[in-house]
């Protein structure tokens, strides 16, 4: 049997050995940082710096003024990712409150459909989607990309599952003085569902601002894109000299989710619990 | 005197029900279950809106089952899948073992935003780093690799290694999450099982096999479909780090069908080419379905 003092030194050890890897986990985004503010001349200049050299804004600047419409790209992916959160916050909820508390025929059957749509990857959906939005005008327009994603599946199980957790009491007197279904909804079960809604809405604008594959099909010209495939678009103009420069670039990329993540730790990771443990 | 009656409650809980969920239906309908449906019809036909799309039956199927390239790139997402999914989940479960231990709270703060942060920024931004990380000449791995006296490594150029590389760097971008799902799920195990084991003085390893690995078995089953999904779907970090190459040995089903589908108009045949994809993601999910239902029986 172990001593009790044999057991601290092994939970030290590991705990040394945790650090040494967390720091090889950061150590990326630590280098994309601080390249960002090497002067272009010197970016491929060995060794490689993790911690920045100095403040110096002017890759920043170049970014904004290169021939890629970077602002442009970025209000392009605010933009589809607020309205995808928005969306979903509401159709999601809506349709969970149907789901968790209204009795209705067909309800399991329609919900199993939805969670059917789980499996299915983008890649499945995307001909059809790209043949339609060429028709109807929405290819090459961001807000298409954001329509494709006004509601989901999963979004609409973890309300339920959050809601099914929730005393009904308050709702089911309500109902009985008379309250109409949506009243129920605004004033008692709204306000129970923060917990759920602020993860959903942090997940699904993450998500969102991380899409590639469908971006990438979707959205052709330089003004049309999101980040994502701008990024790309970006290394390409700069192959040659201008590293530092694309990661300034990337440093404004990734700054929301990073600022989400350092505010809202608990609330991402339980998001991304609740959703891995109970599907 | 006006009283609701029961079928009254019933009939307007029914209307409610519905208004509640039609938004959500209609673009479901519209974005999900109707191009699921125009892709299977798809992957049976030759589709050209010019002259006329006709149906083949199975050709397209049989193209992908038949052709080198095809098989060969079939085979890339299947290898590649294989090796992200075991790395990624044992690499997860390691570190949650490690994490699942008495600490001070901010050394677990800063533990899960450290391991957890590659999970929540872009693959698409995440590979570009590591395409410098991973260069031959000015890679900032060979760099320390040549400073410590080691040979470079032709990480993303050598056929031999492209697709090790690839799946390193999803193994860092992804196994913070399993880490997060098995921490969560190794604190469910009952702390009076584990104390009585402990008393019998049997080893940690032994406790882990026979107790902690068969508790959070539905987890791990559940981690290995997720991981499964995702992997079979693997799309930008081999389009920013390889594109594909060398020659197709990191070519994924994904780049494959974009490829087909929108650059040589080969619509019908991409189709197919995502309804295996489907098909593979549903046999994985049915085989998680049936060996959980199992586990649970014992």
């Amino acid at each position: 049997m172990q001593t009790k003092a044999a057991q601290r030194l092994i939970d030290r050890i590991i705990i040394a050995i945790m650090a040494v890897l967390g720091v090889f986990m950061v150590l990326p985004f630590a280098w994309l940082f601080s390249m960002s503010f090497r002067a272009p001349g010197e970016a491929y200049k060995m060794p490689p710096s993790f911690l920045p050299p100095n403040l110096d804004f002017r890759n920043y600047w170049a970014v904004l003024h290169s021939s890629v419409p970077f602002l442009q790209i970025y209000w392009n992916s605010l933009m589809v990712a607020v309205v995808v959160t928005l969306g979903q916050l509401i159709t999601c909820t809506l349709a969970a409150f149907a789901f968790a508390r209204l009795k209705f025929p067909g309800r399991d059957s329609i919900f199993f459909v939805f969670l059917i749509g789980l499996m299915f990857p983008a890649q499945v959906t995307i001909i059809p989607i790209y043949l339609g939005f060429a028709k109807v005008g929405l290819l090459n327009h961001p807000i298409g990309l954001a329509l494709m994603y006004l509601t989901s599946s999963f979004g609409i199980f973890l309300v339920r599952q959050f809601m099914r957790s929730q005393p009904k009491a308050l709702e089911e007197a309500a109902l009985m003085d008379g309250a109409g279904y949506f009243k129920i909804f605004y004033r008692i079960s709204l306000p129970q569902l923060r917990p759920a809604l602020s993860a959903l809405g942090i997940i699904t604008f993450t998500q969102t601002w991380n899409y590639y594959f469908q971006a990438r099909v979707l959205l052709e010209p330089h003004d049309a894109m999101t980040l994502p495939i701008a990024m790309d678009l970006l290394r390409g103009y700069m192959a040659s000299g201008n590293l530092s420069v694309v990661m300034a670039a990337m440093s404004m990329a990734v700054l929301p989710v990073i600022l989400i993540f350092l505010l809202a730790q608990k609330l991402v990771i339980e998001g991304v619990t609740m959703s891995g443990i109970k599907s | 005197m006006i009283a609701r009656t029961r079928s009254d409650l019933e009939k307007a809980q029914t209307r409610a029900g519905y208004l509640f969920i039609l938004p959500s239906s209609v673009l479901y309908a519209v974005f999900v279950l109707a191009p699921v449906i125009v892709t299977f019809i798809l992957s049976f036909t030759y589709y050209d809106p010019m002259a006329g799309s006709h149906w083949v039956g199975l050709e397209n199927f049989q193209r992908f089952f038949t052709g080198d390239r095809s098989l060969q790139i079939f085979g890339n997402t299947l290898c590649f899948s294989l090796f992200a999914v075991t790395g990624n989940v044992v690499v997860g479960l390691l570190l949650a073992l490690a994490l699942n231990r008495a600490m001070p709270a901010f050394l677990l703060y800063l533990f899960r935003l450290a391991y957890f942060l590659p999970v929540i920024i872009a693959a698409a931004f995440v590979s570009i780093v590591w395409g410098y990380f991973y260069g031959d000449d000015l890679g900032v791995i060979n760099y320390y690799l040549v400073h410590l006296g080691l040979p470079a490594v032709h990480w993303l150029t050598s056929s031999q290694t492209a697709m090790m590389s690839i799946v390193i760097m999803d193994v860092w971008k992804n196994t913070g999450f399993f880490m997060i799902i098995f921490i969560a799920a190794l604190q469910g195990v009952p702390r009076n099982i584990m104390d009585a084991a402990i008393m019998d003085g049997s080893s940690y390893w032994r406790r882990f096999f026979r107790i902690v690995l068969p508790w959070i078995s539905p987890v791990v089953f559940f981690a290995i479909v997720y991981a499964s999904i995702g992997a079979l779907q693997v799309y930008e970090s081999i389009v920013i780090l390889t594109r594909g190459g060398p020659g197709d040995v990191t070519r994924s089903m994904s780049i494959y069908i974009v490829e087909e589908a929108f650059d040589n108009f080969e619509i019908g045949y991409a189709a197919s080419i995502s309804v295996i994809m489907t098909l593979v993601i549903l046999v994985i999910t049915t085989i998680q379905l049936i060996a959980s239902r199992r586990w649970v029986r014992h």
